[in-house]
């Protein structure tokens, strides 16, 4: 049982390396038992957050909470609560699957039977049953990758911090991950915090922050960020696609706009009647689809240097 | 408790990484027989000492005190591997934090210097004329040695950034640490800086006490000998804590290439 507590709390949480400002100040409010994905581009400031969270780096300004503990003062009780996985895989290639559960385990403080049921019950959940005697350095990378989640998940954590958990990996063994994922919340109301790159994976969170730059420019539903950027979204190409997206700007039919490699996503916010009659007359357009706006486009429209 | 159950992982964790770095741990149990036999044999036909031991009989505590030293050192520094691949993040995530990673690191590496040493110690009565109580002994003072060095590895790998300057300390610091000390010669004969570096020298104090133990004369009395080395141990101890910087892997990092 969690308690009535945000499983995270944070109030102008920053970090700063130097004179680099990596996180400036970020405000989340994270309810036990949500899975809540963390998006933005490379040094956006992703990472930073969830060390911060996990206690591993010391905040420069603002504080976070864990269940209601200090990251910085209740270091230990904010730890036993916690399962990380990190970009990198966390597992020794040397020692069999088996040994780096049991190692993982022991560094959670289980011993005895509980560690040996433990381990038992996270590698048949992560199916890795066959592999459990085989050194992890001879494992592909996508068991490896499961090798580390059984790690992370083997005392069952009530707050998983997940940063690109399935970066590199093939569908198979993305879907297996998730899999796994969504049994810890289903059977144990475990709060999940992922940060990725891949942002369908995104859609299923009951929240999404995107960071860019080190702040939060957005904070919502999947479905609330969509709706932001526009019922629907407009590719616009062509040579006469500056002009018209000028012109529907004019209008003030446009709720976005995104320069593309081939010309503009534009997010219409007004009647998409008069959208398609002003493109139809306009010169130069080669290509004109419209289609539901999706994760990505709320994505690029919060953290593209070109939005408008 | 937990603190107890995450030493006792990261201890088994590195005695089983060390078993299965074969080459590495033989290298490691080889290297004093080699040193034993290749510098033993040419200086025993040359040197003459004044105690009127042959040069086998003195040199060997040294070369015990040397297969300790590097066995626990190497072990110890081996911390550097953990922060750059990833797995000391791990470890200082868990609730036991930086004590137990130390003291689980400190333990382990003590004792890949007591298997080290003591493969060599073994083989004591094939050079030397040992009693059963000179021989006990000298595994306790085999102990206490291999607890200093590995703490004195730790001191090293406290502020070491990268693996790539695994070598350098090597060159750097465990060989001047071995030839300052009296291991392979003695130290009176040395001139006066190197005889005042030999006596801040932790091995130094290592190697005495060995000799005293096998029954050979020592230079320091036996109540320096175990002050110089409780103290190197506190020390040692105190700057690690001190200097160890659990965020240095993640700030380096960032600081190198951008990543936030």
């Amino acid at each position: 049982m969690i308690g009535g507590e945000p499983a995270i709390h944070t109030e102008g949480l920053g970090r700063d390396y130097g004179a680099v400002r990596a996180l400036d100040s970020l405000d989340l409010d994270v309810p036990p038992g949500a899975l809540v994905g963390l998006l933005g581009p490379n040094g956006a400031g992703k990472t930073t957050a969830m060390l911060l969270l996990a206690t591993l780096l010391a905040p420069t300004r603002g504080s976070a909470r864990i269940f209601g503990h200090d990251t910085v003062r209740e270091r230990r009780a904010v730890r036993r609560r916690l399962g990380l996985v990190f970009q990198e895989t966390s597992v020794d290639g040397l020692l069999t699957v088996e040994e780096n559960l049991r190692f993982a385990g022991r560094l959670a403080g289980l011993g005895g039977r509980e560690l040996r049921g433990a381990v038992a019950t996270a590698i048949e959940r992560a199916g890795l049953g066959p592999r459990a005697r085989e050194p992890v350095g001879r494992l592909s990378g996508g068991w490896r990758r499961l090798a580390d989640i059984a790690r992370a998940t083997l005392h069952r954590p009530d707050l998983l911090i997940l940063d690109e958990p399935t970066v590199g990996l093939d569908p198979e063994h993305r879907e297996l991950v998730w899999r796994i994922l969504a049994s810890e919340r289903r059977e144990r109301g475990t709060t999940i915090l992922f940060s990725t790159h891949y942002l369908s994976e995104a859609e299923p969170a009951e929240c999404v922050v995107l960071l860019s730059r080190g702040r939060a420019v957005a904070n919502d539903t999947p479905t609330a960020l969509r709706a932001a950027v526009g019922a629907e979204v407009a590719e616009i190409e062509g040579p006469g696609a500056e002009r018209l997206v000028r012109a529907l700007r004019g209008l003030g039919a446009t709720t976005a706009v995104l320069r593309t490699e081939q010309g503009y996503r534009v997010g219409i916010g007004g009647p998409r009647e008069a959208v398609v009659e002003l493109a139809g007359g306009a010169p130069g357009i080669e290509r004109l689809a419209l289609r539901p706006a999706t994760l990505e486009d709320a994505y690029f429209a919060s953290t593209q240097d070109g939005a408008a | 408790m937990s603190a107890g159950s995450a030493i006792y992982g990261i201890v088994a964790r590195d005695l089983a990484r060390t078993t299965r770095q074969t080459s590495r741990f033989l290298g490691g149990l080889v290297r004093p027989f080699m040193w034993l036999l290749l510098v033993g044999t040419g200086y025993n036909a040359i040197a003459r000492l004044e105690s009127g031991l042959p040069y086998y009989a003195f040199v060997f505590p040294g070369i015990v005190v040397m297969a300790s030293l590097f066995g626990a050192m190497l072990t110890a520094i081996g911390t550097v591997y953990d922060r750059e691949f990833g797995m000391l993040r791990l470890m200082l995530a868990s609730p036991a934090g930086v004590p137990a990673v130390l003291a689980g690191r400190a333990t382990a590496a003590a004792l890949v210097g007591i298997v080290q040493g003591g493969v060599v110690l073994a083989c004591a009565g094939l050079i030397l004329d040992v009693t059963v109580g000179q021989w006990v002994t000298a595994l306790g003072v085999l102990v206490l040695a291999s607890a200093v060095s590995a703490l004195l590895g730790l001191l090293v790998a406290a502020r070491l950034r990268s693996v790539e300057n695994f070598a350098g300390v090597i060159n750097l610091v465990l060989f001047p640490l071995l030839f300052v000390s009296g291991a392979l010669y003695p130290t009176a004969g040395m001139p006066a800086p190197l005889r005042l570096l030999a006596r801040v020298n932790p091995v130094t104090y290592q190697v005495d006490l060995l000799r005293r133990a096998f029954g050979q004369p020592a230079e320091f009395t036996l109540a320096t000998e175990l002050l110089a080395l409780v103290a190197a141990t506190l020390l040692a101890f105190t700057l690690t804590a001190l200097l160890f910087d659990p965020e240095q892997r993640f700030v380096g990092s960032r600081r190198g290439n951008g990543k936030r």
